[in-house]
C-alpha cells in the first residue's frame, strides 16, 4: 500500500467514534472482508472526505464509511468485528 | 485490564499555567472538575468557540502521567494552524477551555500490561509516550524502556531535561535530528533508519511492547522498519497525527 | 452535538451564542453548564471576511489554501497506464490514452468551488476537456453517469448536470500540472455542486438510463449536492 501522509488513523478518530458507538472503539477487532487480516479499529488508516473512511492496514479495502450529520449518523460497517465483554457462563444463550 | 467506560461528555477545564517547552510548543497545565482519570496514552479532544458561534475541535496527548493531579497538555504551535496558536499565544491562566476524554483505547500503555518498552516518537508525538514514561517513574517501575526521538532539531526536543534524567536512571534515551545538528553533535542524524533501530536493541524476539508515535509519514516509514527487521505488524502500535504532525 | 471530528482543518459551525446571556461556566464554585460552551476569548479562527457575500453559498467559510479530502490514500497512476473511458449505455465504448486525452480540444476555466466540509474557494483556475466534448465521441440514450475511479470512488450524475459547459474533466490547475493529492493525473470538475462530485482521480463515466447512488451518496450525502440550497445531506 502507498505510504501516504495524509491520513490518520482510528486514534484520530476515536472522540468521534465513542460518540456514535457509546463504548470505546479503538480497541475493538476487525476481521477484514476482504482480505482476512485481522487488526484493531486504532490501527486502522482513517481518512477525511466528505465524511469519513476507515480501511484495513492490511490491504486497504474500506472498514467504515461515515458520515456525521446534524440530526443523524449515517455508517456502513464493513468485515467482522468483535468486542470483549465480560465473562459469561459457557452456554448462556444471548438474549 | 480495559479502560473504564465513561461517557464522553464535553466538560470545562481551566488553565492553571503555561510551560513552555521549545520555542514552538507549550504545556497546558489544566485543572479539570471530575476529571475520571486516563491511561498513559490516552488523549483529550479540545474545542474553541468564538463570539460568533464558530468552533474548531482538534485532538491533543495527554502529556501527564495517569497519578498527576492536573491534566497537562503540550501544544506544538503550527504555522498557519488554526488552534495551535491560539493555544500557545492567547489562552491565559484562568480561562475555561472546553474538552473531552480520556479518549482511546487502543494505543495505551499501564504498568499491568509489563515490558519491556520500545518507544519511538517524531515531534510532537513524543507527548503520549512521555505520558508512559511519567507513569512508569510514578509508578517506581523498573521496566526496560528504551525511547528513540526524532526532532527536527535539538531545540525542537521537547522535555529535554527531564530525557536526560531518564537517561541518568535506567532509559535507553536516543535522539535523530533530522534538519539540524548543533557543533559536536555525537547523536544521530537524519531520519530513522534500520542501524538505529539495531542499535537501540529493537530486536523482535525481545518481545517488546512497541509505540510509535507522530506525524504519518514517520509513523509509516518506523513501522515498515520495524516489519522489514521481522516484527509482527500486529505487535506494533501507532499513533498517527496527520501531515502536519499536530 | 459536533459533526465534525479534528483530523484536518476540518471546522463546525454551532449555533450562535445568544448575546447578553453569558455561559454559566462559574468555574470558582466549580459549576458549569457544558449545553453553553464557554466562549474561547479572542478565537476567530482562520476564516476570510473579505468577500463578496453573494459568492459564498449559504453556510460556508472562505479559505485561502486548498484543504486536501480524500476516501482513500493517493494513486499514483503512471500515465502510460492512464485511460479515460465512457463505457455503459452507449453504442460503442470509448477509451483514450493520456496522448489522445491531451490532445482533445481543452478549455481554461476559472471557477469557485465548494466543498461539504464547508470550505469555499474562489477563484480557482482548471485547464480540462469539457465533458461535452467527451460526450460528442458517444451515442447514448443514458440519463445519469457513475463516474469511476482509481482507488475505487464513485459518484452519481445526471447527465443534464454535466453537459452545456457544467463540466470538465480537468488535468491542470493554476497552470501546473494537477498534483496527485489533489486528484492529478486528471479529476472531474463539476463546479456548481458540493466539491466531493469533483471526483479524484477519475477514470471514466458509465452512463446509464437509471440513478445509482455513489460512494458518499449512499452514505448520507445529499444525491444532488447544490450548494446554494445547502443540499449535503440525506434530509436536506
Amino acid at each position: 500500500m502507498e505510504a501516504d501522509e495524509l491520513h490518520t488513523d482510528g486514534n484520530a478518530i476515536a472522540g468521534l467514534l465513542q460518540e456514535i458507538f457509546v463504548a470505546e472503539f479503538t480497541t475493538l477487532e476487525r476481521t477484514c472482508q476482504s482480505c482476512g487480516d485481522r487488526n484493531p479499529a486504532g490501527s486502522h488508516r482513517s481518512y477525511q472526505g466528505a465524511g469519513i473512511v476507515m480501511r484495513c492496514p492490511n490491504c486497504g479495502d474500506v472498514a467504515l464509511r461515515l458520515a456525521a450529520l446534524p440530526d443523524r449518523l449515517v455508517f456502513e460497517l464493513l468485515g467482522t468485528w468483535s468486542r470483549p465483554v465480560e465473562p459469561r457462563p459457557s452456554g448462556a444463550a444471548l438474549r | 485490564m480495559s479502560p473504564r467506560r465513561v461517557p464522553l461528555t464535553w466538560r470545562i477545564a481551566t488553565l492553571a499555567r503555561l510551560q513552555p517547552e521549545t520555542p514552538s510548543a507549550t504545556t497546558l497545565v489544566l485543572d479539570v472538575p471530575d476529571w475520571p482519570g486516563h491511561l498513559a496514552g490516552q488523549h483529550v479532544d479540545v474545542r474553541l468557540t468564538a463570539e460568533d458561534g464558530y468552533q474548531a475541535e482538534r485532538s491533543y496527548s495527554i502529556a501527564s502521567s495517569p497519578q498527576d493531579s492536573q491534566l497537562a497538555l503540550t501544544v506544538e504551535r503550527i504555522e498557519d494552524g488554526e488552534v495551535s496558536p491560539y493555544l500557545t499565544s492567547e489562552l491565559r491562566p484562568g480561562d475555561p477551555l472546553e474538552l473531552r476524554g480520556p479518549i482511546g483505547g487502543y494505543f495505551t500503555w499501564q504498568i499491568g500490561d509489563g515490558g519491556p518498552l520500545l518507544l519511538l516518537g517524531g515531534g510532537s508525538g513524543l507527548v503520549p509516550l512521555m505520558a508512559m514514561l511519567r507513569h512508569r517513574v510514578d509508578s517506581t517501575s523498573s521496566v526496560d524502556a528504551t525511547l528513540l526521538v526524532s526532532a527536527r532539531s535539538l531545540d525542537d526536543v521537547l522535555y529535554r531535561e527531564e530525557l536526560t534524567t531518564l537517561a541518568e536512571n535506567g532509559v535507553m534515551v536516543r535522539y535523530t535530528l533530522t534538519r539540524e545538528q548543533p557543533p559536536g553533535w555525537t547523536g544521530w542524524a537524519g531520519r530513522v533508519n534500520a542501524e538505529m533501530l539495531s542499535e537501540l536493541g529493537a530486536e523482535p524476539n525481545r518481545h517488546a511492547r512497541v509505540y510509535v508515535c507522530g506525524p504519518t509519514g514517520f509513523v509509516e516509514h518506523v513501522a515498515d522498519l520495524l516489519v522489514q527487521l521481522g516484527h509482527d505488524p500486529h505487535a506494533i502500535k501507532t499513533e498517527r497525527f496527520g501531515p502536519t504532525g499536530g | 452535538m459536533n459533526a465534525y471530528p479534528a483530523l484536518t482543518e476540518t471546522e463546525t459551525r454551532s449555533r450562535p451564542v445568544v448575546s447578553g446571556i453569558p455561559p454559566r461556566s462559574s468555574l470558582n464554585n466549580k459549576t458549569y453548564r457544558c449545553d453553553v460552551p464557554p466562549i474561547s476569548r479572542g478565537f476567530f479562527g482562520r476564516r476570510r471576511t473579505d468577500v463578496d457575500p453573494s459568492r459564498i453559498p449559504p453556510g460556508q467559510y472562505l479559505v485561502d489554501d486548498f484543504p486536501v479530502l480524500s476516501a482513500g490514500p493517493t494513486p499514483y497512476t503512471q500515465l502510460d497506464e492512464w485511460t479515460f473511458s465512457i463505457t455503459g449505455l452507449v453504442d460503442e465504448p470509448v477509451t483514450w490514452s493520456w496522448e489522445q486525452f491531451l490532445a482533445l480540444p481543452s478549455e481554461l476555466v476559472r471557477k469557485d468551488i465548494h466543498c461539504v466540509t464547508k470550505w469555499s474557494k474562489l477563484d480557482t483556475e482548471w485547464k480540462g476537456v469539457s465533458v461535452d466534448v467527451l460526450l460528442d465521441n458517444v451515442d447514448t440514450s443514458a440519463d445519469f453517469a457513475l463516474a469511476f475511479c482509481d482507488g475505487g470512488y464513485t459518484t452519481n450524475l445526471p447527465l443534464a448536470e454535466m453537459t452545456d459547459g457544467q463540466a470538465w474533466v480537468a488535468y491542470e490547475y493554476n497552470g501546473e500540472p494537477l498534483e496527485p493529492i489533489h486528484g492529478g493525473p486528471a479529476r472531474l470538475l463539476v463546479p456548481h455542486l458540493y466539491f466531493w462530485k469533483s471526483a479524484k482521480w477519475v477514470r471514466g463515466l458509465d452512463l446509464r438510463d437509471h440513478d445509482e447512488p455513489g460512494f458518499w451518496e449512499s452514505n448520507g450525502y445529499n444525491n444532488h449536492g447544490d450548494p446554494w440550497k445547502e443540499a449535503r445531506y440525506w434530509s436536506d
